[in-house]
């Protein structure tokens, strides 16, 4: 009796996460495919596809780009962040309430509807943001920016702030020594954590990218989306690499959380 | 005590205490760089939607709404959305919801190993998941080719409504397993065997017990699902070069693209579309506070 | 002059005032306790005093030096928190040598030092561990050796033996005690337990609603209490009405009168009392309780209920329900009570 329920659980578990895991697959099968006509599997074998890509310049470019976008816009966004949440838990926690509805906008206001109002305010002041990276730096910002509240907020919460501040100052820190010393370090993990989780989630951003820039300045995923009448083998291996950096960012951001046994 | 000092003092104390309220303020301008970026970036294009969707040609007026509803084209673009995510939506629930509840009967590495997958396939989506679609899903696609094969299919279109639907739904699938993981963690084993020894049967149990409990987070998991899909572009856009017609896809076209750029009709359209999720998450706020709501 | 004068101090906050107009003093090397229920006041005074939060009105004079309107850094105070409030980030070696870090002594020259506190708590070999690896108890003793490296003038307790088990917290307790005898260092303690103030404090500052209701010495306040609340807080007084004291006893009652559980006795046969034991009356055990060493027993007496404790010296002194016995009253113990 209890082994039929076990066999039910497990084939619906796997045979869900089949599911999921078929697109994954065949891109990968296809990306080391010598070449697959109308047929089920594949001609042959080869790693050529990815030779291609990583050999390819304009591949290497966009990368760069992406990754400059995003690192840029998470620092930009850490920096605002920070200091910001300090403020809120430690001077003004009744703003906590605020901000939770606040972080809510990115997610209520779809990127495309952004992107009306951006390229309207934006196209014609006096320096140059749409079709600079600088705008979509912006722009991620705020796409990061409930990721990182909520991680770093719920570090706050963890930690005894107002009592441990207190000791510093009797121990004769000044409140900004204290923040710097003890409440930083104690943040760094769930800092992380939600750096590499949003890191994931913008290198694969397209809207703002396609509606805001487009191919003035080639991001990985609209260079994605322009190498799509070529070699679907060249797309799948693109896809895959891209993938492998996903999956490497998730599983650290995740190992980070899961030390969190303090 | 010599007046001339304690007046001295009095002095002192005030201006202590005046520094001492200025200085309070201080931590306010920490607040000021996020507030300026999160406004530029964030409230004011939405200021902005809103108010030139009100605007037609220079002056105030709600023709470009009377547009849209004249309009059959977009009409239908707000049916296809609205179909779209409202099927993937319910699926993509249903689906996640038989994975986290059986889930929970299995140990705890399989668990671990499920969390992680999800999380990581979560991220699996917009112009790469298309394109995985297409090599699967595609005229010439594997799957296609091997349920052709089959006979279960006799022509299968990945670029029409159906199609975008299993994509839609395949992306929802992980969103939904995320969100309900600790919704289903509130459904302890003791209740289930309390429930048991007082005579009720697993499905009396789920009726009256299980579904009850969860049916908040179920429907706060709809409602979320539901936005997430009706708000996605580069999925459906990279999947048919934007050719098919959906709401997103309409509001981009006014604003970038090759014809006529009209972008208070996208901004009267985008109203619209934010209205459609309000009036949704209202009804299913409603639906969840009529639900049984404990701890 | 006294080495700690609190001078007419007042906190409130927003429209709700937390206690007015408190005044008292402390000798240096006193060991004082501010002792109340719940919501007393006794913590937020003890945060006053530390600066961390700020006096509406009012002075607070430490060693001739009015530091009322002093920042925390610089008052001199250290203070182990009920929370223990050790910094997750660094290990124990850290937290110590944090105050002095903030000295400019580094973690090097402050070596000796160090170990010579971990030695006093008793936690030697722990210099490398981290707050999470710890146990209460030690964490507590962790907190105390970083709050007495840097030498305070006054070391304020906030209930910091409240989260431990009860045979961890009469170790502490101890230790705290020695330790600060031995450095005759002035500290305030706040606690919600009586028994604990008793056994730890030179002089017990016993606190309600914001207000300092008696203060004395611990066997002082035990033995004389001076109004209804205080007899009811310390120890399990009887409150009995000032017209039946003036018939039981014989005496001039002009208000309710408190007598200890433990100054009543059960008359044995064959005993010859002394004068100042009351003559005997007729009560009905209606219930006892076996507390380990002590039998409380709950007695009926004419129309009054009294607590009675006895020494479980043997079993027949465990009496069943509805039996009647004679109690004797020690009659210097009876304590006349204000409101």
């Amino acid at each position: 009796m209890e082994n039929n329920q076990q066999l039910l659980h497990k084939s619906i578990v796997y045979g869900i996460s089949s599911l999921l895991l078929i697109p994954i697959l065949a891109t990968f099968i296809y990306s080391l495919s010598s070449s697959w006509g109308a047929t089920i599997l594949p001609d042959g074998f080869s790693l050529k596809w990815y030779g291609e890509l990583l050999t390819d310049p304009r591949f290497i470019d966009a990368f760069g780009r992406s990754l400059f976008i995003c690192i840029a816009s998470l620092a930009l966004a850490t920096l605002l962040v920070l200091p910001m949440i300090f403020v809120i838990f430690y001077y003004y926690p009744k703003l906590d309430k605020v901000m939770n509805i606040l972080i809510l906008l990115p997610f209520a206001v779809p990127p495309v509807v952004s992107s009306v109002g951006l390229l309207q305010l934006y196209a014609d002041s006096t320096f140059q943001l749409i079709g600079t990276p600088w705008i979509l730096i912006g722009t991620y910002f705020t796409i990061a920016l409930p990721f990182m509240y909520r991680a770093i907020a719920n570090s706050f919460t963890a930690i005894n702030l107002k009592d441990l501040i207190d000791a510093a100052h009797l121990l004769g820190a000044s409140t900004s020594k204290a923040f710097l010393l003890i409440i930083l370090p104690n943040l760094k993990k769930g800092l992380l954590a939600s750096l590499f989780l949003s890191f994931s989630f913008l290198l694969g951003e397209f809207v703002f990218a396609n509606i805001l820039v487009g191919t003035r300045y080639e991001t990985l995923q609209i260079y994605l989306y322009n190498m799509r009448q070529t070699s679907g083998h060249f797309t799948s291996a693109l896809v895959m690499t891209y993938f492998a950096f996903i999956f490497l960012c998730t599983w650290l951001a995740s190992r980070l959380t899961r030390g969190n046994n303090l | 005590m010599n007046i001339k000092v304690i007046k001295q003092e009095q002095k002192t104390i005030t201006q202590s205490r005046l520094l001492s309220t200025l200085l309070n303020y201080k931590p306010v301008l920490w607040l000021l760089p996020f507030a300026v970026f999160f406004y530029l970036f964030q409230i004011a294009p939405m200021v902005w939607v809103f108010i030139n969707s009100f605007i037609y040609e220079e002056t105030w007026s709600i023709e470009n709404y009377q547009e849209i509803f004249d309009s059959a084209f977009i009409l239908q673009s707000f049916h296809n959305s609205l179909w779209v995510s409202f099927w993937s939506s319910f699926v993509g629930l249903i689906l996640a919801a038989l994975l986290v509840s059986s889930l929970r009967h299995l140990n705890s590495r399989i668990k671990e190993a499920m969390i992680a997958f999800t999380n990581m396939s979560s991220n699996f989506a917009g112009v790469p998941l298309a394109f995985a679609f297409i090599i699967i899903l595609g005229t010439n696609g594997a799957v296609t080719l091997l349920l052709k094969q089959w006979g279960w299919i006799d022509d299968f279109n990945l670029y029409s409504s159906w199609g975008l639907l299993t994509l839609y739904i395949y992306f929802q699938i992980p969103l939904g397993a995320l969100l309900l993981y600790p919704a289903f963690d509130a459904l302890k084993k003791d209740a289930y065997e309390a429930a048991a020894l007082l005579g009720a049967s697993p499905f009396q149990y789920w009726v009256k017990i299980g579904f009850p409990i969860l049916s908040p987070a179920l429907l706060g998991t709809f409602i979320i699902l539901f936005a997430n899909a009706i708000g996605a572009y580069a999925s459906v856009y990279a999947l048919t070069s934007g050719n098919y017609n959906m709401v997103t896809i309409r509001i981009a076209s006014l604003v970038s693209g090759d014809l006529f750029l009209e972008p208070n009709l996208a901004a009267a359209i985008s109203v619209l579309l934010m209205l459609l999720l309000a009036f949704i998450t209202a009804i299913n706020q409603w639906l969840i506070a009529r639900s049984y709501h404990g701890k | 002059m006294s080495y700690v004068t609190i001078n007419k101090l007042s906190k409130r906050f927003g429209d709700v005032t937390v206690f007015e107009d408190i005044e008292f003093t402390i000798e240096q090397g006193e060991f004082v306790t501010l002792l109340g229920p719940s919501g007393c006041g006794k913590s937020t005074l003890l945060r006053t005093l530390a600066g961390l939060d700020n006096a509406n009105k009012g002075e607070i004079w430490v060693d001739g030096v009015d530091i009322t309107h002093t920042q925390p850094q610089h008052r001199e105070i250290g203070m182990v928190f009920q929370s223990y409030a050790l910094f997750p980030n660094m290990t124990v070696e850290d937290n110590v040598a944090f105050g002095l870090k903030m000295k400019g002594i580094s973690k090097k020259q402050a070596q000796g030092d160090i170990q010579k506190m971990l030695d006093l708590v008793e936690l030697n070999g722990k210099e490398k561990f981290y707050p999470h690896e710890l146990s209460g108890g030690q964490r507590q003793r962790v907190a105390l050796a970083r709050a007495l490296i840097v030498k305070p003038r006054i070391l304020l307790l906030d209930e910091p033996l409240s989260a431990l088990d009860a045979k961890i917290r009469k170790n502490l307790r101890q230790q705290i005690l020695d330790i600060q005898k031995e450095l005759n260092l002035t500290t305030i303690f706040v606690t919600h337990d009586q028994e604990e103030a008793m056994l730890m404090s030179d002089r017990i500052f016993l606190m309600n609603q914001g207000e300092i209701i008696q203060q004395g010495k611990p066997e002082d306040i035990y033995t004389k209490p001076e109004n209804e609340f205080v007899a009811g807080f310390m120890g399990h007084y009887n409150l009995i009405e000032a017209e039946t004291a003036k018939q039981w006893f014989d005496i001039a009652a002009t208000s309710k009168v408190a007598i200890r559980p433990e100054s009543i006795y059960i008359k044995e046969a064959g005993r010859q009392y002394a004068d100042h034991i009351s003559t005997p009356k007729l009560a009905t055990v209606v219930t006892h309780q076996l507390l380990g060493n002590v039998i409380r027993y709950s007695l009926q007496v004419e129309n009054e209920l009294l607590t009675v404790d006895l020494l479980n010296r043997s079993s027949e002194r465990l009496m069943p329900e509805g039996s009647t016995i004679e109690l004797l009253f020690n009659l210097n113990e009876i304590q006349p009570v204000g409101v």
